[in-house]
């Protein structure tokens, strides 16, 4: 239609200054007096424990707790129907859980859900925005349901509007919008009151490559800003990029929990590194299996050697000055276990079931 | 209650509602071309009977029967130059009734078609006007019998009339007969639009729940009161505006007289509520958008039409006047009918308003009960 999508979030340089940094202070209607902490100075932004939810025999979440530190980016990794959005529904106070509890920055999210909540930008999976209402009008909305001052509303709107790309096209109904635009706005929506955790439930799901990738790139720059996250998602180089820790969730239960780095480990940590060569490939062979970090090396074909290795794509340089003088490199190929292998060794089934 | 996110919730529904152009086509013009339409069908609401007249003389009597004639308000005179013309007038029917006065006003001559209910009625209002006018003369007479000059027996006469126009009986008898036209097609409608447009935004009601709006809405620092009464109020104002439309511009337009300020607010209010409720319940009950249109206004007609609301309540028999009495209409018909006759009031229809406010009562509260289980799900 016209010019390209702008990304959700423009060049920090060009972007509107207090944007996103958490101002507990000026949620309104709520006092901000300090929290009653336990043992650590600061209280994770986002903590729970024990959750569990049953729908009459069904165990939709069973057991989950985890925390979130401030400007921590924390992913929730599962299959369809593993009890992602039962969680998150738990998190954000629209199910109440038959056990357990959730702190947000502290405030017990049963006993003072008004506090709570102020603090939480929750965005749905589904588009959850009246069509017949242009995109401002949208945001106004909610934040008025946010309680924000009346004062500080339109301008607060119209950095939102920028943030996500949208200022011109703020007065077109949203029924106009088309699904990465609604999506953005959808996204917006949640941060107009400056939350301090953004949870998103797998906020890309039937968007266009553009819009998905606007998305993301707004998300990381929403965690560089200091925001904490909670990203849900099957998808899992989606995950992979933007969450600092990962819980991989299956039949309502977390069964691992880690940094990418850690959950990778499970599955052993070696990679696969694939040569082609031309030249004398005996020698190179054995010049190959001299090579430190190198475990396992043979012969898969007249010009390929498959090694195996520890940090296989750090090592490449070493693999060719080896072979140097004998055979000459032509490809190479590192293959490095994933989340995607993790989760199929933890869970015996594919993300995408 | 904090009422921002009330009045946030009221001002996004009611923003939505002015966009929906279809909506406001039945909230604005739909009403008005119902009570125009059915309001001539019904008769007009002078409802005055066409009566022809043909005077040879001028001398006093004669014109004191006319000016009787002039003055009475349910008949419309037509002065004619011949009998024949009058006969033709009233075979065709243009006329109700005919009226010949010959020169020496004693025997006058009716011209009258026996089996038709409209001449009868020109009859007796013909009677009526010559009876005053016999009553006038008599008096006339016997006052210059007993002395007076005839200026001062007129005179007599003026008096005694003024004496008795204010004793005059304004309004009906006991069991006085529904109004025609505009005064019966009016308050019809306004009960029949409010409550039938009321079940169409129950549609806007279905959509928000499946947008998942009002979930979403509970995830902001909102209580969940608030959004149930920020719905509801959405709704009321939106019935509230069809009836306050229909009573002023009926009242602006078509001289429509509705009674008591008080009153008529009063039976609006509880209608209003009653049309809420409903508004309510079915957005809630129902899952898809289009299923509010669908089932919502035929519902609203069905009851329309039990309750008077498409045509004369004389109409239908009386079990199904009995049975419209199971439902609001036909009490906010019998308040409304009631209020518009003069010398009634707010205490005129405290048991309908009673019988209403019940209703609404029992709708509003099994509907909010039910939408907070149904559509609202937090903590």
């Amino acid at each position: 239609m016209t010019a390209p999508e702008p990304v959700i979030a423009p060049d920090p340089a060009s972007a509107p200054e207090p944007v996103i940094a958490p101002e507990p202070t000026s949620v309104p209607g709520h006092t901000s007096a300090p929290e009653p902490t336990p043992a650590t100075p600061t209280p994770p932004t986002l903590s729970c424990r024990g959750l569990s939810k049953r729908y009459g025999d069904v165990h939709a979440v069973q057991d989950v707790g985890f925390d979130i530190a401030p400007g921590e980016a924390y992913g929730l990794l599962g299959p369809n129907g593993a009890g992602k959005t039962t969680t998150i529904s738990m998190l954000v106070g629209l199910l109440r859980p038959d056990s357990g509890h959730v702190r947000v920055c502290g405030v017990d999210l049963a006993a003072d859900p008004m506090r709570a909540k102020a603090r939480i930008g929750y965005v749905p999976q589904e588009i959850a925005l009246y069509p017949e209402l242009t995109g401002r009008e949208n945001l106004r909305f909610f934040g008025r349901l946010f309680g924000l001052p009346r004062r500080e509303l339109a301008g607060r709107i119209d950095e939102v509007l920028d943030l996500v790309g949208l200022g011109g096209r703020a007065d077109d109904r949203l029924k106009t919008y088309s699904g990465g635009m609604k999506r953005r706005i959808n996204i917006g929506t949640a941060l107009l009151h400056r939350p301090e955790v953004l949870i998103l439930d797998e906020p890309t799901v039937g968007v266009d490559p553009q819009s998905r990738k606007a998305i993301l790139d707004g998300v990381e720059h929403l965690v560089g800003e200091g925001m904490s996250l909670l990203y849900t998602s099957h998808y899992m180089e989606e995950v992979e990029r933007v969450c600092d820790r990962v819980a991989i969730i299956d039949h309502g239960r977390i069964i691992a929990e880690g940094t990418r780095r850690e959950l990778i480990a499970l599955v052993g940590g070696a990679d696969k590194v694939e040569l082609s060569l031309e030249g004398d490939l005996e020698t190179a062979l054995a010049k190959l299996r001299a090579v430190e970090g190198v475990i396992e090396a043979a012969m898969t074909g007249a010009t390929s050697i498959r090694l195996l290795t520890e940090g296989g794509r750090h090592l490449l340089p070493a693999l060719i000055t080896a072979v140097d003088g004998c055979a000459t490199v032509t490809a190479t190929q590192v293959i490095e276990p994933d989340l995607e292998a993790t989760f199929l060794h933890l869970t015996g089934s594919t993300l995408r079931d | 209650m904090n009422p921002r996110p009330v009045l946030a919730l009221v001002a996004a529904n009611l923003r939505r509602h002015a966009r929906d152009r279809v909506g406001l086509f039945f909230m604005v013009v739909m009403p008005f071309v119902s009570i125009v339409f059915v309001g001539m069908a019904i008769g007009n609401g002078t409802g005055r009977l066409p009566v022809g007249v043909v005077a040879h003389s001028s001398d006093p009597v004669t014109a004191a029967l006319l000016e009787e004639l002039g003055r009475r308000p349910d008949l419309e005179i037509t002065r004619m130059g011949s009998a024949d013309d009058l006969r033709s007038g009233v075979r065709s029917g243009a006329l109700a009734a005919g009226l010949v006065i010959p020169g020496d006003p004693v025997r006058l001559q009716l011209v009258v078609t026996r089996t038709n209910g409209s001449g009868l009625a020109a009859r007796s209002a013909i009677d009526v006007a010559v009876g005053r006018v016999a009553a006038v003369q008599e008096a006339t007479r016997a006052a210059v019998a007993a002395g007076a000059t005839p200026a001062q027996a007129a005179e007599y006469v003026r008096q005694a009339q003024r004496e008795s126009g204010r004793v005059a009986v304004t309004g009906g008898s006991a069991g006085a007969a529904d109004p025609r036209g505009f005064a019966y097609t009016a308050p019809a409608n306004l009960l029949l639009f409010t409550f039938i447009n009321s079940m169409a935004v129950a549609a806007a009601l279905v959509e928000s729940r499946r947008l998942g709006m009002l979930q979403r809405a509970l995830t902001a620092p909102v209580r969940r009161a608030s959004v149930l009464l920020g719905e509801a109020l959405s709704r009321f104002l939106v019935a509230l505006a069809q009836a306050v439309l229909i009573v002023v511009v009926s009242a602006l337009a078509f001289g429509v007289t509705w009674g008591d300020p008080l009153g008529v607010a009063a039976v609006v209010v509880v209608f209003a509520l009653v049309a809420t409720g409903a508004a309510l319940l079915v957005g809630t009950l129902l899952n898809a958008p289009d299923q509010a249109p669908a089932i919502g206004p035929p519902l609203g007609v069905v009851l329309g039409m039990l309750g008077g609301c498409l045509w004369p309540r004389e109409a239908s028999g009386e079990v199904i006047n009995a049975i419209g009495h199971l439902f609001p209409h036909a009490w906010g018909m019998d308040a409304l009918l009631t209020l518009a006759r003069p010398g009634t009031g707010l205490t005129a229809v405290l048991p309908q308003l009673a019988v209403l406010a019940g209703m609404a009562a029992l709708l509003l509260g099994a509907a909010l009960a039910l939408f907070r289980r149904r559509a609202l799900t937090a903590f």
